[in-house]
């Protein structure tokens, strides 16, 4: 009996309580219009009036709130914005300004609310404090703004005695007059973006030491690419690309585009994506190698590409991506692949000078957060041959072969002799092994262990590898049959050899390794905005 | 000393017929040491010469015979020949050459004892420099420029000995030198690097030997000293010491060009501070015959 009360009674409650959950979320919809409106029309009033005297209650109503959507519905063109980061200029001293940003950190304290308003990685600190003109609901909306919400701010600029340590713009606040809502943020946060961009010191002890694991960030990317050092390596990155671009373009190279979809794996047949293409399969391209040659032998001359490029790795490793972005290029030469090499050589030099020069900020920025040794280089760039790397891994007491490829550890212990002798952390590594090189690369004409071929290092890791490739059909084929390779499977790549072309060589690199490396940061995944391996297909 | 008594019987060893005597390798020595035992009463000298000659014989044909077999094998000729060479250089010291070294410098201190160095062995002995501008200096400035092409000028001369150098413009405090990144052991001071240079180099101006080698020793510390002056007293005070060791000579430490001179010369050359009105006349007449010869 007892039970079957308190099953009735359990049931009508739910009953009342579906009722209620409706009831409450019909009030709340009206509510809720009605709270826009009313917003709408104080924004309204606000904007017709420019200042309002304000009932006696809430003496600053009409001065903040919720802009509600906003559909392109005003102009307010009378509203002047200024960046964050423009804020400390002499010109806005004591000027009354409008900035729009996001809440970094709110503390509402009784008759006063502390505020950090963040613009990408600038942030400055924000007061509001009970006055005439700023009322006390006023103060406690805005402590309740949820962080990360985007908010619209009209206030004063003023000078500060002591420097504010916290925030980037450390000699000026701004003593809020108006606050509006502009988009609000879900009060729980996935991860703090304090806590994502806490530098990585492991010896400091007294730190805080909440981290944000790598997977958290890459779940809630969004999230995590506003933190400074996140924003400082994108922008990092275009830099890269710009830059690379513009040095070839000066050097009279042509962009070209190659095709990722294609009906043969370029680079033997192993790694590749294999998609569904209408009726048959197809491949997505590995590297546009074939292509940048096709188009030496239609008479480009010099070509560089920027696109994506595809590898079926199963390696889960800090430096693998199944997705990256290639800058490969390609040149003719006259007579001898060095005016390449030195090309290509002088391109990255030319690359890291402009990052050291217009990216200080950026280096800064990121430095912060992952301490890493500035990048170092030599102009003009230094230029071992790979007998000498050998000799001088030998002397370090390493045996290694004469014509052995560079094994991981003894690339890197190079890297750290060629760091320690010359202070460099990029150098090129020249005359590779013949038996070590791919089929189509041009032998040594003085030494036949040999090849003319190159290997460029940033921070003891390899970066580049190119080449003077094979450009006499018949050399090319004779070369294939010597690595045991099915002529019939290269028979277009041979047969574009056979209306003339020029002699050629080049090379390719992807942009996120080399960022990574540029930065000494520990992953790759951290300088690809949405980065794609084994694991991770989303976001 | 007591006879030792046979402890085996005396067995006739029949041999067996399937088997070869040995060939006696090493029967030479053998007839030397008849010959020794022979001659042992008469004369011990003589019959340890003849062994000598003997010795110094045989091991003339094993190297004859190693050569042999490396030219067969086609292997590293070259390696055999350098150490004999080297061997030679050095006055037999082991000493491994300096295939190539590091000198890291400041653009506004130009090491100029390099270039000075380079002008005096020009016909004896050839500096390979190539130069680099490292990241942290963006510009090297006009003087430094000035010394590159300088630097250019001379000719480097495949058939002379030679040492490759790699100078590097960095924002570093001391002008040093690097030889091997495996024992990190930078040479700090220019001078110190003429010193190292010096016993490379070719053998006039190797010091080590010399009587005038704590002259000499003095003198460069003095550059060093005259580098590291700040006020014109303490400069001027330098300079009246390099006056008095100079004297009546020709050169530093006698009549015969050293490294002092051309550690003065470019020191010197490096304090725009000291103008030829600070000098003495001796050291003015000095600086020009010097100048014929480093050209700075």
């Amino acid at each position: 009996m007892v039970a079957d009360k308190e099953n009735v009674a359990t049931a009508s409650s739910a009953v009342e309580g579906e009722a209620t959950s409706k009831k409450a979320a019909k009030k709340q919809a009206k509510e809720a219009l009605k709270a826009a409106k009313k917003a709408e029309s104080k924004a309204a009033n606000m904007a017709a009036n420019g200042e309002e005297a304000g009932d006696a209650v809430d003496v600053s109503a009409g001065r903040y709130g919720s802009t509600g959507l906003i559909q392109s519905k005003e102009k307010f063109e009378e509203r002047k914005f200024v960046s964050v980061n423009e804020l400390s200029q002499p010109e806005y001293r004591d000027q009354v300004v409008w900035v729009r940003g996001r809440v970094h950190t709110s503390r509402a304290k009784g008759k006063q609310c502390f505020l950090v308003l963040r613009q990408q990685s600038s942030t400055v600190q924000c007061i509001l404090a009970v006055n005439e003109r700023v009322s006390k609901q006023m103060v406690k909306f805005s402590g309740n703004v949820s962080k990360e919400s985007i908010i619209d701010v009209q206030a004063k600029v003023v000078t500060v005695p002591n420097k504010i340590e916290s925030c980037t713009e450390q000699t000026i606040e701004l003593c809020i007059e108006q606050l509006f809502v502009v988009s609000l943020a879900k009060p729980q946060l996935p991860l703090q973006i304090e806590d994502a961009s806490r530098p990585e010191n492991a010896d400091d002890p007294e730190g805080l030491n909440i981290r944000v694991n790598q997977d958290t960030r890459l779940d809630n990317r969004i999230l995590d690419l506003r933190t400074p050092a996140n924003q400082a390596i994108f922008r990092l990155e275009a830099g890269v690309c710009r830059l690379f671009r513009d040095i070839l373009t000066a050097k009279g190279f042509t962009e070209i585009h190659t095709p990722k979809i294609i009906s043969a794996a370029s680079e033997g047949g192993a790694n590749v994506f294999t998609v569904s293409y209408f009726k048959e399969s197809a491949y997505l391209a590995q590297s546009p190698q074939l292509y940048k040659q096709m188009a030496i032998a239609a008479d480009f001359d010099k070509v560089y590409t920027v696109g994506a490029v595809f590898r079926a790795e199963d390696s889960n490793t800090h430096r693998h991506l199944t997705e990256f972005v290639g800058l490969d290029l390609e040149m003719a030469f006259k007579y001898h692949y060095h005016e390449v090499l030195h090309t290509i050589a002088d391109t990255f030099t030319g690359i890291f000078k402009g990052l050291r020069d217009n990216y200080s900020r950026e280096i800064e920025a990121v430095n912060q957060q992952f301490k890493a040794e500035p990048f170092k280089f030599l102009e003009p760039p230094l230029i071992l041959e790979f007998a000498e790397g050998v000799k001088m891994l030998r002397e370090a007491g390493i045996e290694t072969g004469d014509e052995e490829d560079l094994s991981t550890p003894n690339e890197k212990l190079l890297g750290r002799l060629v760091k320690a002798k010359y202070d460099t952390d990029f150098y090129v590594l020249d005359k590779f092994p013949l038996a070590i090189r791919p089929f189509y690369t041009m032998p040594d004409p003085n030494n036949p262990i040999y090849s003319n071929s190159y290997d460029m290092f940033m921070r003891g890791e390899e970066i580049i590898s190119g080449a003077q490739r094979i450009h006499d059909p018949d050399f090319l084929v004779e070369r294939a049959k010597h690595h045991g390779i099915d002529i019939t499977k290269i028979a277009a790549y041979i047969e574009s050899f056979r209306f003339g072309c020029p002699p050629h060589a080049g090379g390719g690199i992807g942009m996120e390794r080399v960022v990574m490396l540029y930065l000494g940061l520990d992953n790759i995944r951290k300088t690809s905005m949405f980065p794609r391996d084994p694991k991770r297909l989303t976001p | 000393m007591y006879e030792l008594n046979t402890l085996l019987p005396e067995y006739d060893i029949k041999l067996p017929t399937c088997m070869y005597p040995m060939k006696v390798l090493n029967n030479s020595r053998a007839t030397v040491d008849v010959k020794a035992d022979a001659s042992n009463s008469s004369n011990d000298v003589d019959g340890v010469s003849a062994r000598q000659e003997k010795v110094l014989k045989q091991l003339q044909e094993l190297k004859e015979q190693m050569a042999n077999i490396r030219a067969s094998l086609g292997l590293c000729q070259k390696g055999a020949q350098h150490t004999v060479q080297t061997s030679l250089r050095n006055g037999g010291l082991r000493e491994e050459p300096l295939h190539d070294i590091v000198i890291n410098g400041h653009p506004n201190f130009i090491p100029y004892a390099l270039l000075a160095l380079k002008n005096a062995w020009k016909d004896l002995f050839t500096i390979d420099v190539k130069i680099f501008k490292h990241s942290t200096v963006p510009d090297i400035g006009k003087e430094a420029s000035e010394f590159e092409k300088k630097l250019a000028q001379v000719k480097v001369d495949p058939s002379k000995p030679k040492v490759n150098v790699s100078l590097i413009w960095k924002n570093c405090e001391h002008t040093e030198m690097i030889s091997s990144p495996t024992m990190y052991v930078p040479i700090y001071g220019e001078v110190n690097i003429i010193r190292y240079l010096g016993r490379v180099g070719p053998e006039a101006y190797r010091y080590e030997n010399s009587p005038n080698c704590n002259e000499i020793d003095a003198v460069l510390d003095i550059c060093y000293q005259l580098l590291r002056c700040n006020t014109s007293k303490s400069r001027a005070a330098m300079l009246r010491a390099l006056n008095l060791r100079l004297g009546k000579q020709k050169y530093f430490g006698g009549d015969e060009i050293s490294v002092a001179d051309i550690g003065v010369h470019s020191s010197l050359k490096r304090l725009p501070a000291i103008t030829p009105k600070d000098l003495t006349p001796t050291l003015t007449e000095w600086r020009k015959r010097v100048q014929l010869v480093t050209q700075l």
